[in-house]
């Protein structure tokens, strides 16, 4: 089931014709606080809501997608967790201890929306396309046999990430917080409708030129993995969203003016604008020395530093 | 002003050595759990202000019960990297903060619970909080920023270290019950310097850190404009301005740990491992030395 949130406040069910049938009144039963609550209530009350959804797919009555607003499909997930480089990426390095790092929940941006560049003096904005999973339930200490019963759904996830900004010597990854910084979409595909979502081809085409293409087969930890790791460190909620890291194997810059689809198959494909007050420009294209970067760096992989740099 | 949340998610505000319930002055704010609400309450506080003021002149206080976090769940919770100068003569360092995860958070009274990883050492932070009152984006970095707080609290910033690819950060802060804070959210106007506060840690009654937030090397005004220039601060959200180094030592089995920042209140907790991991007790003076001599370079 694809689940979509579109217009001002408004969830619904994308249909097989690619109409969204309005939902929102089933939602009302759960005396939500604000729009923000609709998206998680669903996750949370999903299993006790099928038969009233089937309903009112059934009757039908919705509106072609051409004619809706797509927004974001959550309003502000209560954590947005991201893993570090979780791709081979063509090497045959060992794999690497797991990390993760926080995105802040105020960056979002839906489909059709504008990431805003910053002023600040950043080396490039890089796109990265990952697959995100989204959390179903409140888990804790997951066993990797009951991971994927946490697991509500995925979005395509473009994460976009400033780089050279900060400390040196510490990545503090505040480069990927900036508000507008996490755009995904186009919608929310529950689980049922991924058989393998270690075999989906991810994309991302800037103004039509295609940049990053990859699969998640790819991946160094299979999400079942990083759910099982994720949640021994921290508590996850319905409505969190997990990226499971990005192939950085046709990175490029984004700039103003740009047009950035990102396309999970099996999921979907949602495009955002971006706009530069100051008009920076970089090379188009690819970026090789990024992609080639993390490549030699996997072939000498960075252990843990017992003691290493506080804060 | 005082506030205090309590364990049956009453509202209160300290008067001399009790707290008088304050909770009808925000009867009307919907909720469904002290997460979602005290965002909402930290949002009213300068307009409820003196209908609280008033409640609370003419209340009689009880005796105070026990405490959840002022903010038991923070929208975002946000570190400053080292920002202290350390007795050294260092340049200032290049401004820097990570996130942590809000469900690290656990109150006055509670238990810090050793997870089942590898780390080489579990370290205690004791850091001056700020708690963000109202939405702000690109604050100055004058005291108008000030305006955006809805006041300060003491936290624990609880470390593992030696996880992870790079550095401690972020995944050895964010464990669950890594983050106490409390007891109460303290209004900036019971603070008229909070460059000038005193800090102390001790564990099992054995002084550790202890120092002056007149050290910092990014003072508050500064902290609030750096991160409200990159994302949209929300009321409820918890910055933490960083420790100071000199004083950390190790958090194990048994320990009961309190820190006090004079003038803002005092935060006891104690330590659980359930696998009784040791490591030497005292003042660790490996990471005191190594934090000086990053200072110096």
């Amino acid at each position: 089931m694809r689940i979509a949130a579109f217009d001002d406040g408004k969830i619904g069910v994308v249909a097989a014709d690619d109409t969204v049938v309005d939902i929102t009144d089933l939602l009302q039963r759960y005396d939500p606080l604000g729009p923000e609550d609709l998206l998680p209530d669903l996750i949370s009350h999903f299993a006790d809501l099928q038969t009233d959804l089937a309903g009112k797919v059934t009757t039908g009555g919705g509106r072609p997608l051409s004619e809706v607003r797509l927004r974001s499909p959550l309003t502000r997930p209560s954590k947005i967790i991201c893993l570090m480089g979780n791709y081979r990426e063509g090497t045959d390095r060992p794999l690497q201890i797991l990390d993760l790092f926080f995105k802040s929940p105020e960056a979002i941006a839906g489909p059709g929306d504008t990431v805003v560049l910053p002023p600040h003096q950043a080396d490039i904005f890089h796109h990265e396309a990952e697959i995100a999973v989204v959390i179903g339930r409140e888990a804790k200490n997951l066993s990797p046999a009951a991971a994927m019963d946490a697991v509500f759904g995925y979005v395509a996830f473009n994460d976009v990430s400033a780089r050279g900004l900060g400390r040196a010597g510490i990545n503090s990854f505040l480069g990927k917080s900036f508000d507008t910084f996490a755009a995904f979409g186009p919608w929310i595909v529950t689980k049922d409708d991924i058989p393998d979502p270690q075999a989906l081809h991810i994309t991302i085409d800037v103004n039509g030129e295609r940049r990053q293409d990859y699969s998640t087969s790819d991946m160094e930890r299979p999400i079942t993995e990083l759910l099982t790791y994720i949640s021994s460190v921290t508590t996850l909620h319905p409505g969190d969203v997990i990226c499971c890291g990005t192939n950085h194997q046709g990175l490029g810059s984004m700039q103003d003016g740009d047009e950035v689809v990102t396309t999970v198959s099996g999921v979907g494909a949602f495009a955002i604008h971006v706009r530069d007050e100051h008009e920076r420009t970089w090379q188009r294209g690819i970026d090789q020395a990024a992609g080639e970067r993390v490549k030699a760096a996997a072939q000498h992989p960075v252990a843990a530093t017992p003691g290493g740099t506080s804060s | 002003m005082r506030l205090v949340l309590t364990n049956d998610d009453r509202l209160g505000v300290l008067k001399d050595d009790g707290m008088v319930d304050v909770s009808a002055a925000f009867a009307d704010i919907r909720f469904r759990t002290a997460h979602d609400r005290m965002p909402r309450v930290i949002a009213s506080l300068v307009e409820r202000r003196a209908r609280v003021d008033a409640m609370v002149a003419t209340g009689t206080p009880r005796a105070l019960p026990g405490l959840q976090a002022p903010v038991p769940r923070p929208p975002k919770l946000i570190a400053a990297f080292g920002n202290y100068r350390e007795d050294t003569n260092r340049e200032r360092q290049k401004q820097d903060m990570f996130l942590e995860s809000p469900d690290s958070v656990i109150g006055p009274g509670g238990t810090v619970l050793l997870p089942d990883h590898s780390a080489s050492i579990f370290h205690h932070e004791a850091e001056l909080a700020l708690v963000i009152g109202q939405r702000a984006k690109d604050l100055p970095a004058d005291d108008r920023a000030l305006a955006a707080l809805a006041g300060y609290t003491c936290a624990i910033d609880v470390s593992a270290r030696g996880l992870g690819r790079i550095g401690p950060a972020r995944i050895g802060k964010s464990f669950d019950t890594f983050t106490p804070l409390g007891p109460a959210l303290v209004t900036p106007d019971e603070v008229p310097d909070p460059q000038n506060l005193r800090v102390t840690l001790a564990v099992n009654g054995e002084p550790r850190q202890d120092y002056s937030t007149a050290d910092m090397e990014y003072g508050v005004v500064e902290i609030l404009a750096f991160i409200s220039s990159i994302m949209t601060l929300v009321p409820g959200d918890v910055v933490l301005c960083g420790t100071n180094h000199q004083g950390l030592g190790a958090l194990q089995d048994g320990d009961q740990v309190e820190m006090t920042i004079a003038g803002v209140g005092t935060l006891a907790v104690s330590v659980r491992d359930p696998q009784h991991r040791e490591w030497p007790r005292g003042v660790d003076q490996e990471m005191a030395a190594t934090q000086r001599a990053v200072g110096n370079r």
